[in-house]
């Protein structure tokens, strides 16, 4: 199959890392509004043809998926565009800058018979894949609670938070955290299904430009409750995932290999805390050893579920199977995104505010 | 004659104002819309522009009356990509912008970061090879960035016909900016000194202004490229003791001998690390190499053709970065 770029930065080579260890997979062209970032990133890829205008790329290439990596706000025209142009799309988070083009854009895919698939690459992290397995052998039990807390610098100088040029991602309702809620949502909705009701609280801690650094929100959903948070203070930076299963609590950090199980173990209940203890120890020690290990042979690190996802989306388009992400799924989650924003138009504009909701009712 | 001077309130641009004014040329300043500029001292002749070379609309407006552009903005930190965005990306916005203009003459500030250290053996001079396309992308984001830049600053002048100096200062030194990546490894106060009578192809930042300055206004300099070094360099151990003294630091220095730690990096990066390039920069061998090979360097092609020759002896640049500071040196 024939994968074409649109948008050559950070994200970008992380896609291009994976697309080049699926074989049956050729990148066929990248596109980027920068010459050099183009022409850079096919020299260093070896991709025989680079485009600053991606119409001029998907009418000359025809690529059978299309790959949107650019800053958010062009998501919608450039899938569009791909989706016009015959291909399916997978198009990075967030798809879309509000629900109502989201929804716009499901719909063109469904007219056009095309995948639309957006990145929700922590889920196939080995953390979740492990602990959903727990959960189909009814190890775990059934799902209570899950906890889904990102701890990120984004206040430094050079990334969201520069002061000499706004980032792409304040343009978005909830500025740069709304950049990650579609990790947070994906996760809850993976463990705990739709929403039923959201309750937020968006607040600042630092003097940058963002509009809010602080994230926590609680949600119930159709099979249990989440928790969300993003934390901009907090360190280290840490992605942790906290499932609450009736018989057991798993947790993993996404950003290592970290995964560990506290279970009802066979034995004395005085014993218990002990045992747990121990085989969490060993677990926790043998993950040290495994991310640093990873760190210096190298891989995708915790890139690992991206090229989970990008293979398994290539083989179900080659063999008509379902996707491992399905548009149902990307529309669910997308409303419980809506409703996780804060709902001032400007975002943040006032800490400490609570905003409630049900049922995503703004969707 | 007037100059636009990108990267002003950097820390070689502050210097290349001052060492233009002192050769009577005015000064349009560019710097970032958030930079501090109020205790560089700059008289009022000085013409600060504020504005992002990655977004800034109107960037031609900067050009009005400028005779000559002196670029030195790139970014220093950060990463790959926002290396990239910000040095490559900006440069291209820049130079579209000049297109259309009137100036037509540009010294660009490059680095000793474009060479290829791993096929340079001897003197590394201006004859010497570029890093070729096959490694340039397992250097760092700094070297990437700026082998682009020197890429895209060179076919824009080919292709308007545009006069061009490159000058490609090795590490540029001076108040605040003393410890050099060349000069090993720190763990606490332990320095591993890797090659410690290699010597460092360092410039004083005030003595690579100066020629930066000279560059700018010598009709001799245009369609050159120039290291920036101010001499043979001092050897890596002792300009670490002048450091760790400057400092008032008591460091212990530790000598390992280069070929010994080279031939370690070399096999473990090919056996155990799988090529990885993610490593700490100095377990990878080009990135190894580029900081710490140990080469001769000379600034005789600037001493030829210009007549160039540092303006400051070492000790004099060893008491501007280490004395205590006095009350702000006026910069003109």
């Amino acid at each position: 199959m024939r994968a074409a770029l649109i948008g050559a930065g950070q994200i970008a080579r992380q896609h291009l890392s994976c697309l080049q260890s699926i074989p049956e997979v050729e990148v066929a062209a990248i596109a980027d509004l920068a010459p050099s970032v183009a022409e850079a990133a096919a020299e260093r890829h070896r991709i025989s043809r680079w485009y600053t205008d991606h119409r001029t790329m998907l009418a000359e290439v025809r690529p059978d998926v299309v790959h949107v990596t650019t800053p958010p706000g062009s998501h919608l025209r450039l899938a569009l565009d791909a989706l016009e142009a015959g291909a399916h799309v997978v198009v990075e988070k967030p798809a879309t800058t509000t629900l109502a083009e989201l929804e716009q854009l499901a719909r063109r895919a469904e007219q056009a018979g095309r995948a639309l698939v957006e990145d929700y690459n922590y889920l196939f992290n080995r953390g979740p894949q492990q602990i959903l397995r727990r959960i189909e052998t009814g190890e775990l039990g059934s799902v209570v609670h899950v906890e889904v807390s990102i701890c990120l610098d984004i206040l430094g100088p050079t990334g969201f938070a520069d002061p000499n040029v706004p980032h792409p991602a304040l343009g978005l309702r909830g500025g740069a955290i709304a950049d990650f809620l579609p990790h947070l949502a994906s996760l809850a909705h993976l463990f705990v299904g739709r929403h039923r009701s959201v309750r937020t609280l968006w607040t600042k801690r630092s003097a940058t430009v963002l509009p809010s650094d602080e994230f926590r929100a609680l949600v119930e959903g159709e099979r249990g409750t989440a928790s969300l948070s993003f934390s901009g203070s907090s360190q280290p930076d840490g992605f942790w995932l906290r499932v609450y299963g009736t018989r057991m609590l798993a947790t993993a950090n996404l950003f290592e290999t970290r995964v560990t199980f506290d279970g009802l173990r066979p034995g004395p209940k005085p014993l218990r805390p002990f045992v747990n203890g121990l085989v969490e120890g060993k677990d926790v020690a043998r993950a040290a050893v495994g991310t640093l290990l990873r760190k210096f042979t190298g891989g995708p690190g915790s890139y690992e579920g991206l090229f989970e996802l990008l293979t398994g989306v290539y083989r179900a388009l080659r063999n008509g199977s379902e996707l491992p992400v399905t548009l149902g799924q990307v529309l669910e989650v997308n409303r419980m995104v809506e409703a996780l924003k804060p709902v001032d138009e400007a975002p943040g504009v006032q800490p400490l505010r609570i905003a409630a909701g049900r049922d995503g009712g703004r969707s | 004659m007037k100059a636009l001077v990108t990267g002003a309130a950097g820390f070689l641009g502050r210097h290349v104002v001052s060492a233009l004014l002192e050769r009577g040329v005015a000064v349009r300043a560019m710097v970032r819309p958030a930079a501090r500029i109020e205790g560089l001292g700059w008289p009022p002749s000085v013409e600060v522009v504020r504005a992002d070379l990655r977004s800034s609309p109107d960037l031609h407006r900067a050009f009005d009356g400028v005779e000559v552009l002196v670029h030195l903005a790139a970014a220093v930190s950060g990463g790959e990509d926002a290396q990239f965005a910000a040095t490559v990306v900006g440069t291209e916005r820049l130079l579209e912008a000049m297109a259309r203009t009137d100036c037509r003459r540009v010294v660009l500030a490059s680095s000793f970061s474009v060479y290829d250290w791993s096929a340079i053996e001897g003197t590394l001079d201006e004859d010497s090879p570029l890093e070729p396309v096959a490694d340039l992308y397992a250097r760092d984001g700094y070297s990437i960035a700026k082998s682009w830049q020197e890429r895209v600053v060179r076919r824009a002048c080919a292709t308007h016909g545009w006069e061009l100096t490159v000058l490609r200062p090795g590490f540029i030194w001076g108040r605040d900016h003393a410890y050099l990546a060349a000069l090993g490894v720190q763990i606490s106060r332990l320095h591993l000194v890797i090659g410690p009578l290699s010597r460092l192809p360092m410039t004083h930042v005030e003595n690579c202004a100066d020629l930066f300055a000279l560059a700018a206004v010598d009709p001799r300099a245009r369609g050159q490229t120039f290291n920036v070094v101010d001499g043979e360099g001092e050897r890596i151990w002792s300009f670490l003791g002048d450091y760790l003294r400057g400092k008032g630091e008591r460091g212990i220095r530790i000598p390992v001998p280069y070929q010994l730690v080279h031939r370690a990096v070399q096999l473990a990066f090919s056996t155990v690390f799988r090529r990885n390039l993610k490593l700490p920069q100095i377990l990878i061998p080009v990135r190894f190499e580029s900081r710490l090979k140990p080469l001769r360097y000379t600034h005789r092609r600037a001493r030829e053709v210009l007549g160039w020759s540092p303006p400051l002896a070492f000790e004099e640049c060893l008491r501007r970065t280490f004395e205590p500071a006095g009350p702000a040196r006026a910069v003109a």
